[in-house]
């Protein structure tokens, strides 16, 4: 633990060696069990009957358990009720499960699968967003954002295009499969190891579900292999059901769900249709903006409300629109239910007016990027939000004014359209896009995050925090600040497992809200401990050297030691330090707390102060298409991005480019595709594929926007987890632009998300016959 | 009951013997329970106590989570390659030394990979990052300067969902750049002495069970008689794809014929007009062996599954898996390759294109092996060109995949042609009705778009996972006019 100064993840020398634990990784004693779930194959069905009694006497069986098992309340629905456990009397998608198994191995477990026999009466089923919203029964009433009048402003405009825009769902492949641990203790209590964003929930639904109070369900997270949203609230499924087989049988049970069940079961992040009308000026102004979102939502609510809410939150991105509508729905499908994906629907919003201004700068034949800029938010005029937040310490323009510079954007445009002139199959692209981010949880109370510090007599920090370790770097750029904090040393510095017995009642690690709440946290605690130590060492320093007298104002925690600035002399290491204070019966553990202040919603009114900031960046993507196959080489990609004053540089940056290539993911190759009976075709990565080592640009300029510290945050950083991930629609933006070339941008191409190699042709062929 | 063969005129043995952490190891599947002959070798990592650094990511081959190093004596030598250790059965591991990422280095003393991707932000949530360890150690021992083309080729096939890769390549690169001895250069005489020792061994491996029957013949002969003997027996070299049948289907293999000890099968023979290619060469090395006398060929292996497939899949498991998308099939069969095949007591030649019958069927007898792929070096009077259309462009399976084979006139006339598609149809399969129509006509862009049309009237392809029957349409037409243009204008 001492070793890894140099390494800049806190985890690093684990991870390296082969030696960092998962649930998979976790010993477990000889009596430990292997937990199955046997799901619905049928997306939409009456459960007439079913039998397990053949499953149950299969050998090394020790548990097939049905709803009518479960001795607590039959749902798993994180915020709405409306998820069963198990399936009780229908079944209302592929993957929702039925039954569950314990067995002593893997192979008993699969043969009991095989027994259990159910008789359906099969039911229509609704397997398209489409469909859905043909039958026209939204899943809840839809939403408004409204400000100005948008209607007379698209009539007062000089043009107004409309059109309809599709993007696709995404799956997270986190390279650990979903994934539980249950040891049943003494009693009730019941210890769960899981991989899960959100333990608190975990805990308060295993507790619910097996119908015993929260102080005996004790979850630990050491770490996720991979987060992304996928496990804020679908890790706990995994972590009920093996519970309750753990409860039933009173051995240890573990459930791992396999690649393929995890691919076609799980929730994946909402496909989105989205129709508008915009009006603009003959200078690319948009003053009038009408747009209607949509998302898939699965069979069950699951985050689907708070996610479309983040899409209208982010319709308008990064530009000022004085006459907007946005109108959000949620869908009901029966397909599994969809849920939380880093940008948790800004991607999805940002999208779709992103390619607006596209087609805005097309219809005008005027630069992109230049449209962009006059329809930036302003600096102390036109930076109303649609909500009604002032965008505050706007870095827009200044970020695209440097980033014009740095990536040689209008040199490279020439040399890309002479390109395209001289080729016939081969067409370059290049593409700006901005992001502008709402930082804090869109449902208000969330954002509180509490914090359990240690210091041990030998100097060293125990820190506990509520958030969870998904390889963001959250525990790392905790550490950091803890470290500051006690002026001690990083390797004086442990971040523990979070754990709900140390920490209760928090939010998920989400809405790349992490390090600023726990941050914070953090710091108050440490402020208690310190404060405790103060008069000690102030009286021992007294004592000893007498006048001038050591005033507490004077102590700073530097280097290891409590110091007295004035009289550098005065010092003692942080270790004699909380001897003395233990010695004189301090206490040197503190719990700290943070609440976000000022932000509000009220959805009556469409109007409130949702964000506490702000996250800015921007992306110019180049591409090369090659027009017969459809095939794209990413040339060059320029980032530069906004994260205040940066906590852990090296996190931060990995965090902008692995969210850049997922979002480039999103965006291009990953395509989600069903057989008309609702099967996952891309159900595996044979099919499904997320992008390789040979995918990244070949020239890829990533740079932290320097000196803009963020007030009012943890050590003035910025949140980066979310954000850069919609840098990568600069890339589809720059697709479109090559596809746009082989008509010599004078009409529009068809394109939405992901445009995978096929969809580049089919687009290309339309143009063709336009 | 299932009746096995027993083999009474060669010496066999039951138990496999391998190296790992430094010690041999032997399993007797008759004397356990834990594994069996088809227990991958993943699978096996994972119910030891000391080896849960190797993770499954997907156990089918395409994130590389599971990545070991397998070291094999060359020559002599130990060669360390990077495998899918979800795609071998512990039997392969015979005579070898396996090798995870905790024998690299521990905590207190990194290997040089290690201590890079630890220091320059190489891992993130971590899951992958020994799989990538394991892809760059074997690259650190490869031989011969390391482009970063390279180091991007040996990580192809190790999925990363965090860090967007920028880091960890130049990692590796740079562990690359700075090589030198490790703890491995230092035990490895003793290695090849214990490998030695185990190979010298020639007899017959017959691992027998009450629900298995899993034979190592160590010569083609043996081979040729053990498949004479057991014509139900599946016969699996590189086993990329029968793995699969095993830890995804979750089928029962009871009877395996395993052709990976028999060294006949790795020839390799190369002549002015010609290649012979044993059936038993990988696909990496023959990657590297063509480069020169068949680029195509080559460029065709370089986007052919990730670098740890390419390490155990073979040529004749290629050919005799007779899969709808061929991957090297439409190629081959363009280039004029034939078949060798053997039984106990007779040799035949048939043509690659005669050779595939049906939707993964062939004209393999049941006694019959492959012995060797004859591919006829393309002569540069005539053009070969190779094109392949995947959804991603490394570690993907092709949605369509055409080859095609032209001899022009002097004056641009067409005098020969065939072509060959992927994707298109049950198997590989020419295009009859748009060759006929190209012979005799002018090499032009007109010449192609009218031969487009016949396209459609030799297929009509299916709609799937990787694309629409539709969007195959127009690949495939957009193959020969890219074609056209490659051969006309050049590259740009």
């Amino acid at each position: 633990m001492t070793k890894d100064r140099n390494n800049h993840h806190e985890s690093a020398a684990y991870h390296v060696t082969g030696t960092a634990v998962y649930i998979d990784d976790i010993p477990v004693s000889s009596d430990a069990l292997t937990g199955k779930v046997f799901f619905s194959q049928v997306p939409h069905a009456e459960i007439r009957s079913f039998d397990l009694r053949e499953a149950k006497k299969v050998k090394g069986v020790f548990a097939v358990l049905s709803a009518k098992d479960i001795p607590g309340i039959n749902n798993m629905g994180p915020v709405v009720h409306d998820e069963p456990v198990l399936a009780e009397v229908s079944v209302q998608c592929i993957g929702q499960a039925m039954f569950l198994i314990a067995a002593d191995s893997e192979a008993s477990a699969e043969e009991a699968s095989g027994k259990i026999k159910v008789k359906f009466r099969e039911k229509k089923a609704i397997l398209t967003l489409e469909e859905a919203m043909k039958q026209g029964k939204p899943m809840y009433p839809a939403r408004f954002i409204i400000s100005g009048d948008v209607e007379s402003a698209l009539k007062r405009a000089d043009h107004v295009i409309g059109g309809e825009f599709h993007t696709g769902g995404q799956e997270h492949w986190y390279l650990e499969t979903h994934a539980a641990l249950c040891v049943p203790g003494e009693g009730d209590e019941m210890r769960v190891y899981a991989s899960s964003q959100h333990p608190s929930e975990t805990q308060t639904l295993v507790a619910e579900v097996l119908s015993v109070p929260k102080n005996v369900v004790e979850v630990e997270v050491k770490r996720m292999g991979g987060g992304f949203g996928g496990k804020e609230t679908q890790g706990n499924h995994i972590a009920i059901w093996a519970a309750l087989l753990a409860k039933t049988t009173r051995q240890p049970v573990k459930i791992r769900l396999c690649r393929d069940d995890d691919q076609k079961y799980t929730g994946k992040r909402h496909p989105f249709l989205i129709r508008y009308q915009a009006g603009f000026s003959k200078e690319g102004i948009l003053n009038a903006l009408d747009v209607d979102l949509n998302s898939n939502a699965g069979y069950a609510t699951d985050l689907s409300r708070a996610i479309l809410e983040r899409a209208m939150f982010h319709a308008e991105n990064a530009y000022f629109i004085p006459n907007i509508r946005i109108k959000g729905t949620v869908w009901k499908t029966n397909q599994p239910s969809n849920t939380a994906f880093r940008g948790f629907g800004g991607p999805q919003g940002i999208a779709a007016i992103e390619n607006i201004i596209d087609r805005i700068a097309r219809r005008l034949g005027l630069c992109s990027a230049e449209i962009r800029r006059r329809n930036f938010y302003g600096a102390r005029s036109r930076n109303k939000t649609p909500y009604g937040q002032i965008v505050k310490h706007n870095h827009l323009p200044l970020i695209y004014d440097k980033l014009l510079v740095s990536s040689q954007y209008l040199k490279r445009k020439n040399e890309i359209d002479a390109f395209n002139k001289k080729n016939e199959f081969f067409k370059k692209g290049i593409a700006l896009s901005p992001v502008k981010f709402g930082i804090s949880f869109t449902t208000s109370f969330l954002n509180q995050a509490g914090a359990l510090v240690h210091l041990y007599t030998d100097g060293t920090i125990l820190v506990n925090h509520g958030g969870t370790e998904m390889g963001q770097g959250l525990h790392t750029k905790i550490r950091r600040i803890a470290a500051k904090e006690f002026g001690a040393a990083i390797d004086k510095v442990v971040v523990n497992a979070t754990n709900t017995s140390r920490i209760p009642n928090t939010s998920a690690t989400a809405a790349s809200s992490g390090t600023d709440m726990n941050g914070m946290a953090v710091k108050d605690a440490i402020r208690q401990i310190k404060a405790g130590i103060l008069p000690i060492v102030a009286d021992h320093f007294n004592l000893k050297f007498g006048k001038p007298k050591t005033r507490l104002t004077d102590l700073v925690f530097s280097e290891d030691h409590v110091i007295d600035d004035r009289h550098k002399e005065r010092k003692i290491t942080l270790r004699e330090a909380a001897n003395l204070a233990y010695l004189q019966r301090v206490s040197l553990s503190a719990v700290g707390f943070y609440k976000t202040p000022g932000v509000f919603f009220d959805w009556n009114t469409g109007k409130g102060h949702p964000f506490y900031y702000f996250a800015f960046g921007m992306a110019v993507t180049e591409v090369l298409v090659d027009t017969l196959t459809g095939a794209v080489k990413i040339l060059r990609a320029d980032i530069l991005h906004d994260v205040g004053d940066s906590i852990e540089p090296l996190i931060d940056r990995g965090q902008i480019e692995g969210g850049y290539i997922q979002g480039v993911g999103w965006c291009t190759t990953e395509e989600l595709r069903w057989d008309e009976k609702g099967n996952l075709l891309t159900h595996s990565p044979d099919t499904y594929k997320i992008p390789t080592a040979a995918d990244i640009p070949d020239v890829f300029n990533v740079e932290l926007l320097k000196d803009h510290p963020n007030p009012g945050t943890i050590h003035h950083s910025k949140a980066v987890g979310e954000p850069p991930f919609m840098l990568g629609i600069s890339c589809w933006l720059a697709i479109k632009y090559a596809i746009s070339a082989s008509a010599n941008h004078r009409k529009e191409p068809e394109l939405n998300i992901p445009a995978t190699n096929e969809a580049i042709l089919f687009a290309l062929e339309k143009l063709k016959s336009k | 009951m299932m009746k096995f063969a027993t083999m009474s005129n060669h010496p066999t043995t039951d138990i496999i013997r391998f190296i790992l952490d430094d010690k041999e190891v032997s399993i007797n599947f008759t004397r356990t329970t834990r594994w069996t002959p088809t227990t991958t070798v993943l699978q096996y990592l994972r119910s030891l106590e000391n080896h849960k650094g190797t993770k499954e990511g997907c156990a089918e081959g395409d994130c590389g989570a599971c990545t070991v190093v397998v070291a094999q004596l060359e020559n002599g030598k130990l060669s360390y390659t990077a495998l899918n250790s979800c795609l071998i059965f512990l039997p392969f591991l015979h005579g070898k030394q396996l090798i995870t990422v905790e024998n690299l280095g521990s905590f207190d003393n990194m290997h040089p990979v290690q201590k890079i991707l630890a220091e320059a932000g190489g891992s993130q949530c971590g899951f992958c990052t020994p799989g990538i360890v394991i892809s760059a150690f074997a690259l650190f021992k490869q031989h011969g300067k390391i482009t970063r083309p390279e180091v991007v080729d040996a990580l192809a096939g190790n999925l990363c969902r965090c860090t967007g890769y920028r880091l960890v390549i130049e990692s590796v690169m740079h562990a690359c750049e700075n090589r030198k001895p490790d703890i491995f250069s230092g035990k490895e005489k003793k290695v090849v002495a214990l490998l030695a020792a185990i190979r010298k061994d020639r007899s017959t491996i017959h691992l027998k069970t009450t629900d298995y029957s899993y034979y190592l013949p160590q010569s083609w002969q043996e081979a040729l008689l053990l498949r004479q003997q057991l014509p139900e027996a599946l016969v699996i070299n590189g086993s990329t794809d029968v793995a699969l049948r095993v830890t995804k289907k979750k089928e029962h293999l009871p009877l395996i014929i395993d052709i990976s000890l028999v060294e006949e099968l790795r020839l390799f023979r190369q002549t002015k007009k010609e290649m012979l290619i044993g059936a038993g060469c990988n696909l990496e090395e023959i990657r590297i062996a063509v480069r020169e006398a068949f680029p195509m060929f080559s460029e065709l292996l370089d986007v052919f599954g990730s670098r740890q497939i390419r390490h155990r899949a073979t040529l004749g498991g290629n050919i005799a898996s007779a899969s709808p998308i061929g991957d090297t099939l439409p190629l081959l069969m363009a280039a004029g390759a034939s078949v060798v095949i053997h039984s106990l007591k007779r040799k035949r030649e048939i043509l690659l294109s005669s050779f595939v019958t049906g939707y993964r069927q062939t004209a393999l007898k049941p006694n019959e092996l492959i012995y060797v792929i004859r591919i006829p070096i393309p002569s540069s009077a005539e053009i070969l060109k190779f094109f392949k259309i995947s959804k991603r462009k490394d570690v993907d399976i092709s949605s369509v995949s055409g080859a095609f084979r032209l001899k022009l006139s002097r004056d641009k006339k067409i005098s020969q042609v065939s072509l060959f598609f992927g994707g298109m149809a049950a198997t590989t399969r020419p295009a009859r009705q748009t060759e006929q129509f190209l012979k005799g006509k002018t090499w032009s862009r007109e010449t192609i778009e009218q031969a487009t049309v016949y396209l459609q009237k030799d297929f009509t392809p299916i709609s799937d996972a990787r694309a629409q029957a539709g969007g195959r349409v127009r690949m495939a037409a957009n193959l020969l006019i890219k074609c056209w243009s490659e051969t006309h204008t050049g590259k740009p």
